[in-house]
């Protein structure tokens, strides 16, 4: 499978920077897949997961509050007001599950799109 | 005697003087990594912002023939009432730092006033206000705290009610003004034109874009969130560029300041064993004196 670049670039610098399969964005408009050889596009981005399955297959989720994202063929660039990172790796999950969803209830989006994320955020905790 | 225990008592002050400002220099310095730090890891966010901003006002530039009809692009060249935001330092002991701010913005409101456009002023840090106030020159806004410790959201509340006045005709450009940070010695005095988005300095026309898909497909509603943002950060990032410059010109003034105390206490020490022995000697003479009128 083709790899692509992903950036997840939040005011505190970027948090997020390699190669990987596939990602999924919480669009304005409905969440949305992009895999290597996306066509140009510009999308605002809500409040919501990204999930992101890396070079070796193991999936990583990232909670946004907000932003926007640029896709090309070769490069994804998501530029995020605030993120949480949401991985086995750390120990601190249950902390990052808890810093998620403060982050996505901070928000100003619809109550439904921050009940969804922080229902999905629920589900990841318990995969790990 | 006395002007012994006088040079005495002025080289203990200088040396005291002495370890102030090389306290102040280890701070500064401390808080100038931490701050360029944090400068640099936000350079990249404000990188991708503005080169995002660029693609799509150039795809709405290519899209429309008469150039990028949104209120934010509005023609900048005459306008009849101007804005200025100006971020000073809080404290001072920084050199010129301040100082140089302020000449800037006295200047920039001269000019805006010789071609009589209506200026409004709003000030963030002590020192510009201060200056202002003293000189009698109304402020619309006076931000204290701001700029020694940047805050994303509350540099967004501020620069979002600025932007607002934009949006409603109060006012038809904004002006930022910052002395921001070059390296450890050098400032330079930074002037960015907020709104209306300056599609000069865009690249436009450097790449086809024709074929970026824009989601939601109401242009505006996303130019318009980006530009919001690209505002907020423009805001949020000069204060931290400001704050970087503050201390690297601090370090800079308490280092000066250090050095020339040394300079003094050498002076004076000198100053003082001349005194000493010139007293020695005096004495001496008295004794030998008062030997040779008894013999």
């Amino acid at each position: 499978m083709e790899l692509m670049k992903l950036e997840i670039i939040t005011p505190n610098g970027a948090i997020f920077d390699a190669e990987v399969k596939q990602v999924t964005l919480p669009g304005a408009e409905g969440e949305f897949g992009v895999l290597a050889k996306h066509a140009t596009l510009v999308s605002l981005l809500d409040t919501g997961v990204i999930v992101i399955e890396k070079a070796d297959g193991t999936e990583v989720a990232v909670a946004i509050n907000s932003g926007y994202v640029k896709v090309d063929e070769e490069k994804t660039t998501c530029i995020v007001d605030g993120a949480v990172a949401l991985s086995g790796e750390d120990g601190d999950l249950a902390k990052a599950l808890e810093e998620a969803k403060t982050l996505l209830k901070s928000t100003e989006s619809s109550s439904t799109a921050i009940a969804a994320a922080v229902s999905k955020v629920e589900q990841i905790g318990k995969s790990f | 005697m006395a002007n012994l225990k006088e040079i005495k008592r002025k080289i203990g002050s200088v040396k005291n003087t002495q370890k102030t400002t090389n306290a102040m220099k280890l701070v500064s310095s401390a808080k100038l990594k931490r701050t360029e730090e944090l400068a640099k890891r936000s350079r990249v966010y404000a990188e991708k912002l503005t080169e995002l901003l660029n693609e799509i006002a150039q795809k709405m530039q290519q899209s429309n023939a008469d150039g990028i009809d949104n209120i934010y692009f509005r023609d900048g060249k005459n306008p009849k009432k101007v804005d200025i935001i100006f971020i000073t330092a809080d404290k001072g002991l920084c050199g010129g730092f301040n100082s140089q701010t302020i000449k800037r913005a006295s200047a920039l409101i001269a000019e805006y006033q010789a071609k009589d456009v209506k200026v409004r002023l709003r000030a963030v840090g002590r020192k510009g206000i201060d200056y202002f106030k003293f000189n009698n020159v109304e402020l619309n806004d006076e931000i204290i705290g701001l700029s020694a410790a940047p805050d994303f959201k509350q540099a967004a509340e501020f620069i979002s009610e600025v932007a607002a006045s934009y949006v409603n005709g109060e006012t038809d450009k904004i002006i930022l003004i910052h002395n921001g940070y070059v390296n450890m010695i050098t400032q330079e005095i930074r002037e960015d034109q907020v709104l209306p988005v300056d599609t000069s300095k865009l690249e436009l026309n450097t790449v086809s874009t024709s074929e970026l898909e824009v989601e939601p497909d109401d242009d505006d509603t996303l130019l318009d969130a980006l530009v919001k943002r690209y505002v907020e950060y423009t805001m949020y990032y000069s204060l931290i560029d400001s704050l970087a410059a503050e201390h690297s010109a601090r370090m800079q003034a308490m280092d000066a300041a250090t050095t020339n105390a040394k300079e003094m206490v050498k002076e004076l020490t000198v100053k003082y064993n001349k005194a000493r022995q010139e007293a020695i000697t005096t004495e001496l003479i008295e004794i030998i004196s008062g030997v040779e009128s008894m013999k």
